[in-house]
């Protein structure tokens, strides 16, 4: 039985955002040549879910940390789509962070949601970064199988702010949708690492808005489809004012009859001058029955910008494994050296607390 | 010298994509001792070099090949390393994400499992790093990746020092090098030849131009033409060919141009 909370968002906000997801279509009502899901025929009527569903927990070690805090909730594009509008409407657990101004904060704040199999949750994440504030988060979803996750992570930082976001996932086979929004500040920097390895179902959503100056972003994800996995990806990255750099990195690959689509889209508007975006994503295909669309986009408006786009999608390099095979290593050991370096440089991006887990993460998919 | 000590090369022929590259190669390279190896582009050098250590591309049509009495032919590429072999790339891979230290330890404990512990290993890297000059912050970089062509082949240099093969196979170890990068690679190969593991590998050096082998002695040359071996003498021969070329080398053979 479903049913529309009544903590943190008012009754109106949670009808209109169900209203609005009974009458959005996904966006990606269009599937690629290989991709057998359609999103938009999701169905959620079979969802167990009340308001003690699934679980949150917080960690966080600097009691200068506001947490259950969140002045400018709802401020981001995050309820704006499908599946965000539909995480609006029945979030349950939520992790209200906010950092106050000129707080520097050392250790990471890690949220982990949980869901156990054939539950369902609706995480609400509203990370808030006042005045040159600085902090790293750390989200993480464990859930097991046919659990039901659809949740939303709000980034909301002020001038000269850093934040490094990073979500983590190595699910059982659980439908988990996320739609993230970010509005950086002037002169911050932003950081937004996402990891999907584990979940049947993987639907993901980065839009960020740079709508102020001298912001510095950064995206790095990583997704690994095995088995019959699915992963859809798409990031969204707006270019409204000038003078404000984003770099974007994303390294994945697919095995068994693992299945993943990412699109990229980069916009500058007319008037984001001296804008500088990048854009890259390398895709390995390790079996004849995966399958990774790649579709990176630049739309640019303005006339005086950096822009860089480039993609590749290709199986593993004869010529390199012949090279370590050469050194007296055993082909399926240069096999995973090979897959384990491709993800090394996006892993690098996450913080530390995470890399030897998705290091072993990545590792079991290609034993 | 025995058939069973050293690398044994006879009536080798191979081909690739169905083209014939070598045409019966007889060669036997012995521990210990410096083979170099000269002919001009085309004649087939990269290519033994590559049959020897097991390319995929490379189809070996007839003949044998064998170290210390193991036939190579029939073993894959990491077990031709097992067996001794060791092969300095032309073109060596760039494997980003993989650590120097790394991969020349996951090597080393496939060639000779268990024989160090990795204190023991990083000690001995760091002294064959510095015999050929590379700083300790080499561990740290990617295999290849964004490496100067000097660095490569420093590196190639270094996994020969971790790996102690009984034969090495040099392709072009010179080929892009300025003087003093070669001269470095030079000393560097003497030195790694005086130290104790080194004494008794075997060394073919393959070469476009003789001008590494001032610096890297060879007890016997060979050259190459049209995928054989039509001449095979002592240091001399290479001083001739860097006066002389090819021409009058390949006048004595009768081989066609």
């Amino acid at each position: 039985m479903l049913s529309l909370g009544d903590d943190a968002l008012a009754e109106d906000v949670r009808r209109a955002a169900l209203e609005r997801f009974r009458a959005l279509p996904s966006g990606r009502e269009r599937p690629g040549r290989y991709w057998r899901v359609d999103l938009d025929a999701l169905t959620i009527d079979d969802l167990r879910i009340d308001s003690s569903s699934g679980s949150v927990e917080i960690l966080c070690s600097d009691s200068r940390v506001r947490l259950g805090e969140a002045p400018r909730l709802g401020s981001t594009s995050a309820g704006a789509s499908k599946f965000g509008a539909l995480a609006t409407a029945f979030a349950n657990r939520f992790a209200l962070v906010t950092v106050p101004a000129g707080v520097d904060v050392e250790a990471p704040i890690v949220v982990t949601y949980r869901a156990d199999a054939g539950e369902a949750v609706f995480p609400f994440t509203h990370v808030h970064l006042e005045r040159g504030a600085r902090a790293t988060i750390v989200e993480r979803i464990d859930a097991g199988k046919n659990a039901f996750v659809c949740g939303i992570m709000e980034i909301v930082t002020e001038e000269s702010s850093d934040v490094r976001v990073a979500t983590y996932q190595n699910a059982a086979d659980a439908r988990i949708l996320s739609t993230r929004a970010a509005l950086p500040g002037k002169d911050s920097t932003l950081s937004i690492s996402t990891a999907d390895l584990g979940g049947s179902l993987v639907v993901g959503e980065i839009d960020v808005a740079l709508l102020a100056t001298g912001s510095d972003t950064r995206i790095a994800s990583i997704f690994f489809p095995d088995g019959t996995q699915h992963v859809d990806l798409r990031s969204n990255i707006e270019h409204r004012v000038g003078e404000a750099t984003s770099l974007t990195t994303v390294k994945s690959a697919a095995t068994g009859r693992g299945q993943a689509r990412y699109v990229g889209n980069i916009r500058i508007a007319a008037q984001a001058q001296k804008s500088a975006a990048s854009l890259r994503d390398d895709a390995l295909i390790l079996s004849r029955n995966a399958h990774i669309d790649s579709v990176p986009a630049l739309e640019i408006a303005a006339n005086d910008v950096k822009a860089y786009h480039g993609a590749t999608v290709g199986a593993l390099d004869a010529e390199t494994l012949f090279y370590m095979m050469s050194r007296g290593i055993a082909r399926d050991a240069a096999e995973r050296m090979v897959i384990l370096g491709f993800f090394e440089s996006a892993i690098e991006q996450f913080p530390e607390m995470l890399r030897e887990e998705m290091r072993e993460a990545v590792e079991a998919k290609v034993a | 010298m025995t058939r069973d000590h050293g690398l044994a090369v006879a009536g080798l022929h191979c081909e690739v994509d169905g083209k014939q590259i070598l045409r019966g190669i007889d060669l036997a390279v012995e521990p210990g001792r410096v083979h170099a190896l000269m002919g001009p582009n085309g004649s087939g050098k990269t290519t033994l070099a590559l049959a020897l250590a097991g390319h995929p591309h490379y189809t070996v049509t007839a003949g044998t090949a064998t170290l210390d009495g193991a036939d190579l032919l029939a073993l894959s590429p990491d077990k031709r390393a097992k067996a001794g072999l060791f092969l300095s790339f032309q073109y060596p891979a760039a494997i980003p994400g993989v650590k120097v230290a790394n991969f020349l330890y996951a090597a080393r404990q496939a060639v000779r499992p268990g024989d160090l512990t990795p204190a023991k290993f990083r000690g001995l890297l760091l002294e064959k790093m510095d015999a050929l000059g590379m700083d300790p912050s080499f561990l740290g970089r990617y295999i290849n990746d964004g490496f100067s062509g000097g660095e490569k082949k420093r590196l190639e240099m270094l996994q020969m020092a971790v790996l102690a093969p009984r034969v090495a196979v040099l392709d072009e170890t010179d080929s892009g090098l300025d003087v003093d990068a070669l001269k470095h690679i030079g000393e560097s190969i003497e030195s790694l030849r005086a130290s104790e593991a080194g004494k008794e590998t075997g060394l073919l050096v393959i070469t476009h131009y003789p001008r590494i082998l001032r610096y890297v002695k060879p007890d016997v040359v060979h050259v190459m033409l049209d995928g054989r071996i039509v001449k095979t003498g002592e240091a001399e021969l290479a001083n001739r060919i860097e006066r002389e070329g090819y021409d009058t080398v390949r006048a004595e053979s009768g081989a066609v141009a």
